[in-house]
């Protein structure tokens, strides 16, 4: 801070900060909390504690499934939006490309254009034309809203990169894709690899365009988790997800560790 | 356009290599303890008899119409449970595939009632639930007896509404109705009375939000169906069912088949085992529901909570199924409006 | 001898948005196209425009707009009041704390928003956290909740949405030189007035930003609203769910989506333009 910040100050800005850190944590916490209740019933406090629900979790076929449904489809997106955002990114961020702004936009567009939007248009097409929903429909579906974070993190890191290697790369006589291959894509590592954990994260953790692709067998665990959540919701859901959860927070420090979470502030 | 067609067939490709190579059957089911009893009395034994995969999809009877419509060109379904007369919505929109009374083994022990619609391309009933009033035993003395009770002013706090998504809540809606006067053309008695109760009232959509009620939020009251109360007076809440005077509605769950699928053979292998007396005696015995099938043992305590016999059903109101498929979008529609805050 | 190899920095530049470009068409821009095609069409197949007229001139429906409208409004303007001081702590605090608020704000973004909701039922509801802690100070009456209620709703989302209006934040605070905040500092000013004079006009961009993308955000809402609002508090995503998926009126979802995606739009191409004309 300004350095002779006057004291209340300080305090006020501690006290609000603490409020709006409760804020933000407070449901986080409720979920985990109960995902360790002895009991049936989800209240907070959790009565009694214990593991059952977790072994209730990994032993039950169906969350079981609908995990792998989740991991399989965001395996397949990551792979897709890594390969086809890295060439955006890296052109966005370096080279003129004509109208860059609405290329931008549009490339972006999908972080704020209403995902439901999307949804029921896939699931129009999909339905008009290829028969109804299917695996390919939620890939497609996960890809176009995983895609604009491929591309910021490459783009935030394809700023950087030395032009000199690559012009000297140009007149050694090296042809475009070894170019690419050799100078470019290596410096923008950091930026490729945020990019996949941030899409493997989007895909799977995305409930809205499962919800509107979905059918029986194509369960994916947002997707059952709120279908818990609307019939009979046990602890069991909670301990799932906090398992989630411990997943996001591995990939936040990996994103910290390789990329540092400040470049994915605006 | 070839690419475009194989692209998909690629990807399932590889997700079905995953997936056993078992033959699977895809079922829908009502989740919560129906959907447990559910796996413990059908689908579990009939997947270790048979040495195939059931798979279960939580979702209501309308909802899973809409996605039968939805799916029409190709099915996901094996074999669907429907209540609130949605079989006779589902058959008249070519949905389901008829069943011929040749293809059931225990065809011959059902009642008349269960299998009167066969002939029109519905499924067996395999429950017969009764929709009346649950109401706290420590709480009303005496009990309720005719359904303009529940709209007693001082109730109305203690009362709660099943919203018409579910087909229980829209049989009770539909009942209460009726004896305000109203048709299926003209529901605005039934609308003006429960729009009094609000904001006191409470309306869920889903069977353990009124578990959930009764439980913790001091409700009292509530139109729903006579099995529902054996859950949860198991649950250890007083809760008892009584059909009020002015009758009540029979509210059917038949199961049928889904036309357009590969596996005929094993969808009507799990329809004749739900219809089995020993699975019949299951279900009255875990959720007190009605059996079709004559053979049923019953100990006398669970024959006392349920309605047997032919007679008993002859006496419940009928809400006819056809007429009320077509006036269910627009009864569902000014229901939302007056509910809506 | 190489310049044969050197292709044209314009056509190299659309080799490589080609595939992604390619994906966003077939993907985006032609099924949202489709579906505004589906929106005018009658019952028989004819032009007509009934889905839009009923989406305006219904009560109903009309209702659910502004409901919608009026939530995102409220939520905009608590994430901003909440938001700014977190987002100025990390801006002009020390990195670590710049470290543990990033964590902080991101990590719960990054958690799908089907649990975060989940979280809200259990502290909204009828024997919940909030309830618990409100009850015994005599603050509210037994069977107190926020479930099912506009309030609950706006808690719930407002808290989901915090992370986009603080993140748009740090990065326009951030940029806002200290030595402005210094040197009015060392004219007189106190912090509070370096704060309005100076510090929040420059980041003016970030709050305009911040707003824009929480409100749209807001009204594109589907999971939390319907989670927590319930069956008698219809937003507009909700609605057109339940018109593609349960009542199967296609021109009529369409309609609606049609408005959402206007909505949006309205929010978002000013701005874009006025960027576009103030870099030209």
């Amino acid at each position: 801070m300004v350095s002779a910040t006057p004291r209340v100050w300080r305090i006020a800005a501690i006290a609000v900060v603490s409020a709006v850190v409760i804020y933000m944590l407070a449901p986080l916490a409720v979920v985990i909390a109960t995902s360790f209740s002895a009991s049936q019933f989800l209240v907070f406090p959790p009565r009694g504690l214990s593991l059952r629900w977790y072994t209730e979790v990994l032993s039950s076929p169906a969350y079981l499934h609908a995990a792998w449904t989740s991991a399989w489809i965001a395996v397949i997106v990551t792979a897709l939006a890594v390969l086809v955002g890295t060439p955006a990114g890296v052109a966005l961020a370096r080279h003129h490309v004509r109208g860059a702004t609405w290329w931008s936009a549009l490339f972006l567009s999908p972080l704020v254009l209403p995902v439901v939007v999307l949804g029921i248009g896939l699931l129009s097409v999909f339905s008009k034309y290829f028969g109804g929903p299917s695996y390919f429909a939620i890939v497609i579906g996960h890809l176009v809203i995983c895609l604009p974070y491929v591309i910021r993190t490459v783009g935030a890191v394809a700023v950087g990169i030395d032009r000199n290697a690559e012009e000297a790369a140009r007149l050694m006589g090296a042809r475009w894709w070894e170019r690419y291959l050799y100078v470019v894509l290596p410096q923008c590592r950091t930026g490729i690899l945020a990019g996949g954990f941030l899409a493997f994260n989007i895909s799977f953790d995305d409930a809205v365009v499962a919800l509107f692709l979905r059918a029986p067998g194509i369960e994916t665990l947002p997707l059952l988790i709120y279908g818990r959540l609307e019939f009979s919701p046990d602890p069991s859901v909670a301990a799932v997800s906090t398992l989630l959860v411990a997943l996001t927070i591995l990939i936040v420090i990996a994103l910290e560790r390789w990329f540092g979470l400040g470049r994915l502030a605006h | 356009m070839t690419l475009v067609r194989t692209l998909p067939a690629l990807i399932a490709l590889v997700f079905a290599a995953t997936a056993s190579a078992q033959q699977t059957l895809v079922i829908n089911s009502f989740g919560g303890d129906y959907e447990k009893t559910h796996r413990e009395l059908i689908i579990t034994p009939f997947e270790k008899q048979n040495n195939v995969k059931v798979q279960v999809t939580t979702v209501y009877s309308a909802d899973t119409v809409a996605q039968l419509r939805a799916q029409k060109e190709r099915p996901q379904f094996d074999v669907v449970h429907l209540s609130g007369g949605l079989d006779a919505t589902a058959a008249a929109e070519g949905l389901l595939q008829p069943i011929q009374p040749g293809q059931l083994s225990n065809y011959k022990d059902l009642y008349p009632i269960a299998v009167q619609n066969l002939a029109s391309g519905r499924g067996p009933m395999y429950h017969i639930a009764v929709i009346g009033l649950l109401y706290s035993t420590d709480k009303l003395k005496p009990a309720p007896a005719s359904w303009k009770d529940v709209f007693e002013p001082k109730l109305a706090k203690h009362l709660v509404w099943t919203d018409v998504s579910n087909q229980w809540g829209m049989l009770g809606f539909l009942m209460v109705n009726q004896v305000l006067g109203g048709t299926l053309d003209n529901v605005n008695p039934a609308l003006d009375a429960i729009k009094k109760t609000l904001p006191g009232a409470t309306i869920v959509s889903k069977s353990p939000e009124i578990q959930q009620a009764f439980a913790q939020s001091d409700a009292w009251l509530a139109p729903y169906a006579q099995d529902y109360a054996f859950t949860l007076r198991k649950a250890g809440l007083p809760v008892q069912f009584i059909q009020p005077r002015e009758g009540a509605p029979i509210a059917p769950v038949t199961i049928n088949l889904v036309k357009g699928r590969p596996n005929t053979e094993l969808a009507l292998k799990f329809i004749d085992y739900t219809l089995r007396p020993e699975v019949q005696a299951g279900w009255a015995n875990a959720l007190r529901y009605s059996p079709v099938n004559k053979q049923t043992k019953l100990a006398p305590e669970v024959a006392a909570e349920v309605t047997v016999g032919e007679a008993a059903m002859s006496k419940l109101v009928e809400i006819d199924a056809n007429q009320l498929s077509a006036r269910r979008a627009a009864i569902t529609e000014a229901w939302k409006r007056a509910i809506a805050k | 001898m190489p310049a044969a190899s050197a292709a044209s920095p314009r056509l190299e530049a659309a080799a490589l948005i080609a595939p992604g470009a390619a994906l966003l068409l077939a993907a985006f821009v032609l099924p949202v196209l489709q579906l505004l095609s589906v929106s005018f069409v009658a019952a028989d197949g004819s032009f007509s425009l009934d889905a839009y007229a009923r989406l305006i001139s219904d009560a109903f429906y009309f209702g659910v707009t502004a409901r919608t409208l009026r939530v995102a409004a409220l939520i905009t303007l608590i994430t901003l009041l909440l938001g700014f001081p977190l987002a100025y702590v990390a801006a002009r605090g020390s990195p670590r704390t710049a470290l543990w608020i990033s964590v902080l704000v991101i990590t719960p973004l990054l958690t799908s928003v089907v649990i975060r909701t989940f979280g809200w039922l259990v502290v909204l509801g009828r024997n919940g956290l909030l309830a618990q802690v409100l009850q015994p100070l005599g603050l509210v009456e037994p069977g107190f909740a926020l479930m099912r209620t506009e309030t609950g709703v706006v808690i719930a989302l407002a808290q989901v949405l915090l992370p986009f209006m603080v993140l748009t934040l740090i990065g326009s605070i951030r940029a806002v030189d200290m030595r402005l905040e210094e040197a009015a500092r060392t004219m007189g000013a106190g912090f509070g007035a370096t704060l309005a004079r100076v510090t929040i006009p420059l980041s003016l961009p970030g709050i305009v930003g911040g707003s824009l993308l929480v409100f749209a955000l807001s009204i594109s809402s589907f999971i939390t609203p319907a989670l927590v609002g319930g069956p008698r508090l219809p937003f507009l995503a909700g609605s057109i769910f339940e018109s593609a998926t349960a009542t199967l009126d296609w021109p009529f979802a369409a309609a609606q989506s049609a408005l959402l995606l206007l909505a949006v739009l309205l929010l978002f191409v000013p701005v874009t333009l006025l960027r576009r004309e103030r870099r030209g």
